[in-house]
């Protein structure tokens, strides 16, 4: 392989973690959306390395399934958004405060 | 040369996923995404993974990213205000367990990889052309494939319904 | 099997399919005003000819697409309950008031293809299954909960939904990673051969993985910690949802969990239930435990607090499937019995219970308990129902949801651990008698008798009746309905 499977795996692990800590922190719904954009493509990434390490085309597969599910997933929340925020003018989500705990 | 090519990108795409995280401006965050989407791309051609690579960049950097600014145009969304903007003052202890939280991770995944997968199959070059997907993809992913399509129904109604503003 | 073989094995959530193409088509070229009326009834016949199709499936356990999906009594028991809930809540929908405003027919279409998402996850035996299945689960939640667009809570929870729902998902495919690292393969059962032959190095990524899987399943069951989003949801929700929410694809979780879990961790590929957690430096058993004592604790905890009944009925339903969590940390085969039995009885207390709420609502808009004082004169039948779903959720006999409680709690003690699990789990029905007695009170001993008799719709009055019948039925003579969910036990694996 080009690289070892163990460093692909810890960008991967650390691309993971800068979408996990973005969707945690940041209170701009888009943001947090491509946060998770950002987690996905680093599932994409284990997974590539994983096919290549076994040399089968299973993973690719996967792969190929998580984009189209990320854009399905990416539509209906910036739907969901657009929809919030014509209702609310904001695209703030710790402005969201209707809910009562 | 290859081997370097690969750190370079990984590196700019780590580089472009901070700053995507840690941006004020949701302009600068989505233009940061696609330039790390772009890395990936390469990361994945690299790797031999060609139809992944070219689907990364048509799907996630031309549909989905295009889809992002869009929106974003469309809202008009302001960058954050400076404070309270990114992360609150109190919140760096958090970040910094989150930290020590994700090191552990990595080296509970690292040291298991390492000790598992120390034989990568020999004839691991040349599976990831389209040809090679598709194969899979249309006999023993047949069913997952057709699964997907109706998942971008199920989406492509939903979208609609949500956003249009007629009820 | 081959894919085309594997059709005929298909038809149930093939008809769920094709008759959703129907409704498209005729809703784009039906222009009549009777079209919500022609959509729900194409849809309630669809529901029928699956179910008619399911009842024909008689084969042996055979696994259809190449592996990618087990056809066995115990996905058919799955089914039946998703499809009777399914049935429940569109015989009631069209008489919510909530929903007077919104356009039906795309309610009816996304339900209809939420069934056909849960008909898979009970039926995955491929990681790309289990995936793709949540995923379509997930996204036709995601917009049947913002379905009252113009209301801002449901805009808020829809939204909240899809973010908590794409960070756990996230996560799990974090962990279905690491699993096809290992295998090769995204087979359940190649994946459980490669990790019987795991090295003692790796058992600490194992258990990485595993709680990485746990929380993507652990999101769909509502489990504590990974249940953030079910209050901002169940709330915001249109009650006829939150309810549906709160049945289907809970259950549909947990048979997920239950099989993946269950085969992949386990030492052979029988599902040999009760000999597994081969991963060493992880007691998998008390992990569930714990997090069967949070789920139970934090719903009923919250719960009480509740002065809304649906918020109340929400929060509720998180603890239930903490009380099924006490069996799933033994996991033996009469766990999985339990299981599935506590599932069926709950489907029929947990919706009855909620339609009263819609029965209510519609009538008054009323929502706190306060208000719901002296229904007990105004509506008594209802509320004579009401009252007897709320027996059967406390779990006092002689009601389905005692036997059911029964059940969970023996797995318990004949396995002989966990003690204190069981003793929190009395003290947690305890408490959720307080909870749930007073909306009794109220209804019946608060009473301030204005006389007059309200009466809603006669088709929910009428489901809110049939549906006391079961809880009622199986709260004496509940043997058929056990004998059908040991029937049910047999899994689908390789050796067939």
């Amino acid at each position: 392989m080009v690289v070892p499977l163990y460093h692909i795996l810890a960008f991967a692990g650390l691309l993971f973690t800068i979408g996990v800590v973005g969707v945690l922190f940041r209170r701009n719904a888009i943001i947090v959306f491509m946060s998770v954009e950002i987690m996905l493509n680093a599932v994409n990434l284990a997974f590539v390395a994983f096919s290549r390490y076994h040399g089968n085309v299973n993973g690719q597969v996967f792969v190929f399934f998580i984009m189209t599910l990320a854009a399905a997933e990416v539509a209906v929340g910036l739907a969901i958004i657009v929809s919030l925020f014509r209702n609310l003018r904001t695209s703030d989500i710790s402005e969201i405060r209707l809910m009562k705990h | 040369m290859t081997t370097i090519l690969f750190y370079l990108f990984s590196a700019l795409l780590l580089g472009a996923a901070l700053f995507v995280v840690l941006n004020r401006n949701p302009i600068y965050s989505v233009v940061g995404l696609v330039f790390a989407f772009m890395n990936l791309a390469a990361m994945y051609f690299l790797l031999e993974a060609y139809f992944i690579g070219v689907l990364q960049v048509l799907v996630y950097a031309g549909a989905i990213m295009v889809l992002f600014l869009f929106v974003v145009m469309l809202l008009n969304v302001q960058p954050d205000r400076p404070h309270p903007g990114l992360i609150h003052p109190d919140r760096w202890w958090f970040g910094i367990m989150a930290l020590i939280f994700v090191s552990l991770f990595l080296l509970l995944i690292g040291q298991g990889v390492r000790a598992l997968l120390t034989s990568p199959a020999e004839d691991a070059a040349g599976m990831g052309s389209v040809a090679d997907v598709g194969e899979a993809l249309f006999t023993s992913f047949l069913l997952p494939f057709e699964i997907a399509s109706l998942l971008l129904t199920v989406a492509l109604i939903g979208t609609v319904f949500l956003a249009k503003k007629k009820v | 099997m081959s894919n085309i073989q594997s059709l005929t094995y298909f038809l149930p959530e093939l008809i769920l399919t094709s008759s959703a193409m129907v409704i498209i088509l005729t809703d784009v070229f039906f222009r009549g005003r009777n079209r919500n009326r022609l959509i729900w009834l194409l849809s309630l016949v669809a529901l029928g000819i699956a179910a008619i199709f399911l009842l024909l499936q008689t084969t042996p356990p055979d696994a259809i697409f190449y592996g990618a999906l087990a056809v066995d009594p115990y996905s058919r028991f799955f089914k039946w309950i998703f499809l009777l809930a399914t049935v429940v809540i569109y015989v009631v929908s069209p008489y919510s008031r909530e929903l007077d405003n919104n356009p039906r027919h795309e309610y009816y279409l996304f339900m209809l293809l939420v069934v056909f998402g849960l008909f898979l996850m009970a039926s995955a035996l491929d990681l790309i299954i289990v995936y793709l299945s949540i995923e379509i689960v997930s996204i036709g939640s995601f917009v049947l909960a913002g379905f009252l667009k113009q209301e801002r809570l449901s805009n808020e929870s829809s939204l909240k939904y899809v973010i908590y729902g794409a960070l756990s998902s996230g996560v799990m495919l974090y962990g279905l990673s690491l699993l096809f690292g290992i295998a090769g393969s995204t087979n359940v059962f190649d994946i459980q051969a490669a990790l019987s032959g795991v090295p003692d190095k790796a058992h600490l990524t194992l258990a990485v993985a595993l709680l990485l899987v746990l929380t993507g399943f652990g999101y769909k069951i509502a489990m504590v910690p990974f249940h953030f989003w079910t209050p901002d949801v169940y709330q915001g929700a249109p009650t006829t949802i939150t309810a549906y929410l709160s049945v289907a694809p809970k259950a549909a979780g947990f048979a997920l969990a239950l099989r993946i879990l269950g085969i992949t961790f386990g030492s052979s590929p029988d599902m040999n239930l009760g000999e597994w957690l081969p991963v060493e430096g992880l007691p998998f058993g008390t992990l569930i435990a714990i997090f069967s004592a949070a789920t139970m604790t934090v719903g009923n905890i919250i719960a009480i607090q509740q002065s809304s009944v649906k918020r109340l009925l929400a929060y509720s339903s998180i603890a239930h499937a903490g009380y099924m969590l006490m069996a799933a940390a033994i996991l033996n085969a009469q766990a999985v019995s339990a299981i599935m039995f506590y599932l069926a009885v709950y489907l029929f207390m947990n919706l009855g219970a909620f339609l009263v709420a819609i029965f209510i609502h519609n009538r008054y808009g009323y929502d706190e308990i306060e208000e719901w004082k002296g229904l007990g004169f105004q509506a008594p039948a209802v509320a004579v129902a009401m009252g007897i779903f709320l027996f059967s959720l406390t779990g006092l006999p002689p009601t389905a949801g005692f036997v059911g409680k029964v059940y969970l709690f023996s797995v318990l003690i004949e396995a002989q651990q966990f003690w204190w699990l069981a003793v929190l789990g009395v003290l947690n029905s305890v408490v959720s008698l307080y909870y749930y007695m007073r909306i009794l009170k109220a209804m019946f001993l608060d009473s301030e008798p204005t006389g007059e008799r309200i009466s809603g719709h006669p088709a929910l009055s009428g489901t809110i009746l049939l549906l006391m019948i079961p809880v009622l039925l199986f709260g004496v003579y509940w043997s058929p309905l056990m004998n059908l969910v040991r029937s049910s036990l047999e899994f689908f694996s390789p050796g067939m």
